[in-house]
């Protein structure tokens, strides 16, 4: 047997003898494993809620009656954000964002109720999920156990003892190493047991491996920070302070100051303030509902032409339902400027939050392990992209029904005529032409290549750690 | 008093804890820095908003014709603006809206509608002063107060120092004091100088400091107490920061799942979708079918009650109110159970110091889940002077004339 794995062997014994060790890693355990049980399961009944939401609401369009088209456009449809199977192990933004969006002609509404604006508030700290436990807790478990395996050897006396027997300071490191990163193995099995299970749920095994690669990675920079602290000082108390305080600024400061730098070097403009600047613009392109709106002149002069008639009266065509689908593809163009100029804004904020991680490593895993699992920001955005395209194959299907399918003269009369408002309403099996939608995440790929930036900070961490464990091995001395 | 004296002149000695005292006081100027920034903002954003808000109404409402369309065109910016003391817990309004464009159509639809910030921001939290004072300050204070006594012991100056200062109390204490002043003075002087910037009035500036000094004897209590069993520094340090794992992070995180499980609240989804079928339906129900409940509603219309043509403005609006009317009981549901549960968090936030701090602040910030409901409830009543001001003019419908609405209802913001 070598020697590291001597001297590992050594510091799990005493580990297993320590009450303090043993109780701690048991309530973390326990922890770990009721957020785990309890998360997947209100996950699974969530995705099953939504789907099943997502499917009544498009039967539930398909099941109106006969009506104007325009009353369709105005009945809308509803388009759910379902979680990925990953989302058990990191619900992400979910909480946050909310899970559904209205789509309806002429707007692009938010996505609505989060579950954070009904949650019962107890201060700043997030949600118990088995990804926060991860990011918060292990390490601080990983430094009460570990602080001390260098330097206890140093008060014991041991140290010399050992040094004097002709054991290589590096050898020594190497066991003491080789000790955490068991107890850290140890703690990977939940979030393997987790990504095994979302395997069954259809994830792909690239993600679900780079998740609990990048938990690895994160659980040995910790392991690997406290041996650092452990060989670079000489006294416990103050190893443990140092620790305790190291990770108060990685794990709570600097991401939130992170957050508040990115909010404070950017301005992205909420919705309903984005709106309102481009409510004075949309103003400009004319009103939809009103076909005489001197905004579309030179419209009516252009099909007036190329259908080679007098006036709208004696067109083929339904003259409002040309305006409504010219009008909205307009607004639809300029909703869709200022949509992803404030997600672009948005994304900004986040890569400078991601930057963040070469100071934080449990902001650099966070970021990853959102993005692997598809419950990041940028998912969140395809989502709004996603509903976005629906809505606007919807509206512009019956604007083309409003155009084709009525005429004009009963369009125009129908306000005050009953029967030819009884004439404007067309078919219900019209309603088929909304497309199904199911959200499902990126493809393993595209999230394994937005997870590389973070995962490389954490590599970085642990090749700058492993230089100052090697440094300080060697000049381990009584 | 020379006590003092004499563990200050130590304390400018003792590295370490400098170090963590000049932490402290640059954590603190940090997030009164950026939460005075952030309030600054949001006024910003309300000031501008508030000039386009007009412009863009009287713009709307210049190219309508008839009262109903005009009623259709001209939104209306409500909103909640920081309070002067906002800057040291911004609470709530983070996650919920404090910002709404409504106008006459039913409000359902409108007041849920979400002011979506980055979405990250709510996932990770801001870093303001509630925060620091709430869950940071207590681990800077164990970490100063914890090898009080241990670190004598470890020195091999323990015995000698307690059999000479006669009453080990006199020893320690001023040790104590000096420390436990001098980390309250560096978290609040900080928040003492944003707080004269902000202009928050000395009763809130008071009763938070008052608020974060007894949070922190609550800590310093549990320290002590600790602190008496003669095990060696580190092993005090980690059941200390276990404790306070325990107290500052878990028991606010599980009694917060506990909370949400027992006490539950209607999915927002639904009221949407009911008040979406109701509004949608009542184009091809019977006119009848909508008078009816919104003439119970508003006895007063009944008169004027009549709906003679396909379509009319007092209809159309009829029937956006009762679409309201029928998604009323799942409303107050919701609103209840957000309280209930707020109410419910306010007796466990009892278990942990830390959760009572920072809802402490949140009250007086007026960033709690209260003042936002309040403001909720406060644009629900301006939504109702809207509609007692366009009523009169869908029902009697006198000849179109846009003065009128110079007497539009205004927004005013709750004091």
């Amino acid at each position: 047997m070598s020697a590291p794995l001597r001297i590992a062997r050594e510091e799990w014994r005493l580990w297993a003898r320590s009450r303090v060790v043993l109780v701690a890693a048991l309530i973390v355990a326990v922890l770990l494993a009721a957020t785990s049980v309890l998360t997947a399961l209100r996950l699974a009944e969530e995705a099953e809620r939504r789907t099943v939401r997502q499917a009544s609401a498009e039967a539930t369009f398909f099941s109106q009656p006969d009506r104007h088209p325009h009353r369709m456009v105005h009945y809308g449809h509803y388009a759910f954000r379902t979680p990925p199977p990953l989302a058990a192990f990191d619900p992400g933004v979910d909480a946050v964002t909310g899970q559904s969006i209205f789509l309806e002609g002429h707007r692009q509404n938010t996505a609505m109720f989060a579950d954070t604006r009904a949650a019962a508030d107890l201060g700043g700290f997030a949600a118990l999920t088995p990804a926060n436990l991860y990011q918060l807790l292990i390490p601080l478990l990983l430094i009460i156990i570990g602080h001390g395996v260098v330097l206890r050897e140093r008060e014991s006396g041991t140290l010399s003892v050992l040094l004097a027997q002709g054991q290589a300071g590096l050898a020594i490191a190497g066991g003491k190493a080789l000790a955490l990163a068991g107890v850290a193995g140890l703690f990977l099995l939940p979030v393997a047991v987790l990504a095994g299970l979302s395997l069954a749920g259809g994830e792909s095994p690239l993600a679900a491996g780079l998740l609990v690669g990048g938990y690895a990675l994160y659980l040995a920079v910790w392991a690997a920070l406290v041996l650092a602290v452990s060989l670079w000082v000489r006294q416990r108390s103050v190893a443990l302070g140092v620790l305790v305080l190291l990770w108060l600024m990685v794990a709570l400061i600097v991401p939130r100051i992170g957050i508040n730098a990115a909010s404070a070097a950017i301005d992205a403009p909420g919705k309903i303030e984005s709106d309102l600047v481009m409510l004075a613009e949309e103003r400009k392109l004319g009103d939809g509902h009103n076909a005489a709106d001197p905004a579309f002149e030179a419209l009516k002069k252009q099909v007036l032409e190329q259908y080679e008639s007098e006036s709208v009266e004696e067109l083929p065509i339904n003259w409002r339902g040309v305006v409504a689908s010219h009008s909205e593809a307009k607004l639809t163009a300029l909703m869709n400027t200022y949509a992803e100029r404030r997600m672009e804004r948005e994304a900004a904020q986040a890569r400078i939050v991601t930057w963040f991680g070469l100071a934080s490593p449990t902001l650099a895993v966070g970021a990853a392990s959102r993005t692997l699992a598809g419950t990041d920001l940028a998912t969140h955005h395809r989502f709004l992209r996603e509903s976005e395209a629906l809505r606007f194959d919807f509206v512009q299907g019956l604007n083309d029904l409003h155009a084709t399918a009525l005429t004009y003269a009963d369009d125009a009369a129908r306000s005050s005529d009953p029967e030819a408002e009884k004439r404007t309403r067309i078919n219900a099996a019209s309603w088929r032409l909304l497309d199904s939608f199911r959200f499902v995440p990126d493809p393993a790929e595209a999230r394994a290549a937005r997870a590389a930036l973070p995962l490389l900070l954490l590599l970085g961490w642990l090749a700058v750690l492993g230089g100052a464990i090697v440094a300080g091995a060697r000049r381990l001395a009584p | 008093m020379s006590g003092l004296l004499r563990e200050a002149r130590f304390l400018l000695r003792d590295r370490g804890a400098l170090l963590w005292l000049a932490l402290a006081l640059l954590l603190s100027a940090a997030a009164t820095g950026f939460g005075i920034a952030e309030v600054r903002e949001q006024r910003a954003t309300i000031a501008a908003l508030l000039e386009e808000d007009a412009r863009d109404r009287a713009d709307a409402i210049s190219k309508q014709e008839e009262w109903g369309g005009a009623a259709y065109a001209a939104f209306h910016l409500a909103y909640a603006p920081p309070s002067d003391f906002a800057f040291a817990a911004l609470g709530q309004r983070d996650t919920a809206p404090w910002l709404h464009r409504v106008r006459m159509l039913a409000l359902e639809g409108q007041i849920h509608e979400a002011d979506t910030k980055n979405a990250d921001f709510g996932l990770i939290g801001r870093f303001d002063f509630a925060f620091l004072a709430a869950t940071i300050a207590p681990l800077l204070l164990i970490l100063l107060l914890h090898d009080l006594r241990a670190g004598e012991r470890v020195a091999g100056r323990h015995d000698l120092l307690v059999a000479t200062a006669g009453a080990p109390q006199r020893l320690w204490r001023p040790r104590a004091a000096v420390r436990f002043g001098g980390l309250a003075l560096a978290l609040l002087l900080p928040f003492w100088i944003g707080a004269g910037i902000e202009g928050a009035g000395l009763s809130k500036a008071l009763a938070a400091s008052g608020l974060v000094i007894g949070g922190l004897a609550v800590w310093g209590l549990i320290v002590v107490a600790i602190g008496r069993f003669a095990a060696p520094p580190p092993v005090l340090l980690a059941a200390l920061v276990g404790l306070w794992l325990a107290l500052a992070l878990l028991v606010p995180a599980v009694s917060r799942a506990a909370i949400e499980t027992a006490v539950p609240v209607p999915d927002g989804a639904e009221i949407l979708m009911l008040q979406r079928e109701a509004v949608n339906d009542a184009w091809d129900k019977p006119k009848a079918a909508t008078m009816e409940p919104f003439l119970a509603r508003h006895p007063e219309w009944r008169p004027l009650g009549e709906v003679a043509k396909p379509f009319e403005w007092k209809w159309y609006y009829a029937f956006q109110q009762v679409g309201d009317q029928q998604a009323e009981p799942i409303v107050t549901a919701y609103r209840k159970g957000r309280l209930a549960r707020d109410a419910a968090a306010g007796w466990a936030a009892l278990l942990s110091p830390a959760a009572l701090v920072e809802r402490g602040f949140e009250r007086l910030a007026g960033t709690d889940t209260r003042a936002m409901i309040a403001y909720e409830d406060h644009v629900r009543a301006f939504h109702a002077d809207l509609r007692a001001f366009h009523y009169p003019l869908f029902f009697r419908d006198p000849p179109y004339d846009p003065v009128v609405f110079e007497g539009l209802p205004r927004y005013r913001p709750l004091p």
